[in-house]
């Protein structure tokens, strides 16, 4: 399976009377965009805001981050399964509006929505501060159930972001990208005397405003599988969940997942890349059992080498990441873990829910309780309203200025488990 | 909580769902629960599946408080 994908950058964005891209600035119609959403009549109110890069801007609760693509060859659209028909993706070739984004927002879903801020001290924690967003403020009809308001923001979103992404069809991109992997037999020849290396990509399903659907199905009812990497930058899975913002896998990192992107840019030179396997966190004991299981069974079943693991939000999910790498290992493949830390503010407890003695080799993604300071910001983009009851956030965690106190976690992709996030460590 | 309690002399029989994480802190007496969501029933048996569901696992966790246990034991 190969795709191309071309990236369009985008430098600027801007209201306009038709949505459209134009000389790297992506002009939004929104009153177009507004009643694509209203359609939904869960919705009662939607309003498109723009933000961007310096802006004193601060965004909550961010329900989903969404880069704009379009399929413009090879089977199926963006999004399968969900706003496409269901159809396999990832061949042929995607344009993507790069440095563009849709953010939702608005009154809270559950509790697990973040904030992103535009600019000051909290910025630098989050990747989206550096993109154009557009984000859509949605009010729900009085009286939604909380199930069906996450459906219709995560639709909402979506809709918007492949409604957007049209705009760029018939851009020539600044850069085409292009990522092959071969049907498994193919793919081990390709590359015979490199280690083959997988990618087991956990997906959060626990339920309760926790889910993230792949080509439409809710993860915690689907089986361990196999698939392309490239199904991914299609839009093939898509976040559901209202999991801690700081380790949220949004729909835009399901579109530029790190782990295979980097993955890709070694394929063939040190390692060899032969696929993902693709599994879920479910809520009961058998469920993590047999799922973990199955993923060590896809893995020896592929001749894997090694592995990489990453997993959404932690706590119980800690467990799965520990059964997959307990098992996997045990197969006498290599395994190595990429997760972050919830040690408690003073840093002193156990990081993690779980631990296994196998798991001797891991990449830390931050620590989610460090304290930190969020200045006024001059607009807010939604509302500070559900501050103190978010993940992150505690009593006296608001100001009456409008600044915030509250823990790193409260920031949308702060320590994200896979990488896309600023933060590092150094060695002294 | 398991531990510091058993720590001043009282046993403790931890009723967990997620067993492997119960290990992991160092509970020595375990009895498996239900699920995360719902622990000690289940909202689809209604409240009387419930209430079989709850007094089962209760007298075996009462069951496990009895026992001399040697280290970690799961009361499956």
């Amino acid at each position: 399976m190969k795709l191309e994908l071309g990236k369009i950058k985008i430098k600027d964005v801007q209201f306009g009377d038709v949505t459209k891209v134009e000389g790297n600035v992506l002009y939004v119609n929104a009153k177009e965009i507004e009643t694509l959403v209203l359609e939904d009549e869960r919705l009662i109110s939607a309003k498109v805001e723009l933000a961007k890069p310096g802006e004193s801007v601060r965004i909550a609760p961010v329900k989903d981050v969404i880069e704009p693509r379009v399929k413009v060859s090879g089977n199926g659209g963006i999004f399968p399964g969900v706003i496409s028909k269901v159809q396999e993706v990832g061949n042929g070739r995607t344009h993507a509006l790069v440095g563009a984004n849709v953010i939702t927002c608005g009154k809270i879903v559950g509790f697990q929505e973040g904030i992103i801020d535009m600019s000051g001290p909290a910025a630098k924690y989050c990747p989206f501060c550096s993109t154009y967003n557009v984000c859509i403020v949605i009010e729900p009809a009085e009286g939604l159930d909380t199930h069906d308001y996450e459906a219709a923001g995560r639709l909402a979103g979506l809709k918007a972001a492949a409604r957007i992404g049209e705009a760029g069809r018939n851009i020539t991109p600044d850069e085409v990208m292009s990522y092959e992997t071969k049907p498994l037999q193919e793919q081990i020849k390709q590359y015979p005397n490199l280690p083959k290396v997988g990618y087991i990509h956990m997906l959060q399903s626990q339920g309760l405003l926790h889910d993230t659907y792949y080509y439409g199905v809710d993860a915690k009812v689907m089986l361990p599988t196999v698939m392309y990497p490239t199904e991914m930058m299609d839009g093939a899975i898509v976040s559901g969940n209202c999991v801690a913002p700081c380790d949220k896998v949004t729909t835009f990192h399901h579109l530029n997942n790190p782990v295979v992107e980097e993955l890709y840019k070694r394929h063939g030179k040190d390692l060899n890349f032969v696929g993902v396997i693709l599994t879920n966190e479910n809520v009961f004991l058998a469920d993590k059992e047999r799922s973990s299981d199955m993923v060590a069974k896809l893995a020896e079943y592929m001749g894997l080498d090694g592995v990489l693991i990453t997993e959404e939000g932690y706590g119980n999910p800690d467990t799965d990441l520990m059964m997959n790498c307990k098992k996997v290992s045990q197969k006498g493949i290599k395994v190595v873990l990429i997760t972050d830390e919830f040690p408690g503010r003073d840093g002193k407890s156990q990081s993690l829910a779980d631990a296994v003695d196998e798991a001797d080799a891991l990449v830390s993604c931050g620590n989610g309780n460090v304290i930190i300071n969020f200045p006024p910001m001059d607009r807010v983009i939604g509302t500070l309203d559900y501050v103190e009851t978010m993940i992150g956030g505690y009593e006296g965690s608001l100001k009456p200025d409008g600044s915030i106190e509250a823990e790193l976690q409260i920031i949308i992709a702060s320590t994200i488990a896979n990488g896309y996030n600023c933060l590092a460590a150094r060695g002294y | 909580m398991v531990k510091e309690i058993e720590r001043a002399g009282i046993p403790v029989v931890h009723m967990c769902t997620v067993v492997p994480i119960s290990l992991t802190i160092g509970a020595n007496r375990i009895v498996p629960a239900v699920g995360i969501p719902y622990p000690l029933g289940n909202p689809l048996l209604g409240e009387e599946g419930s209430f079989k569901i709850r007094m089962k696992l209760v007298k075996k966790a009462l069951k496990a408080l009895e026992t001399e246990v040697d280290g970690q034991t799961v009361f499956e």
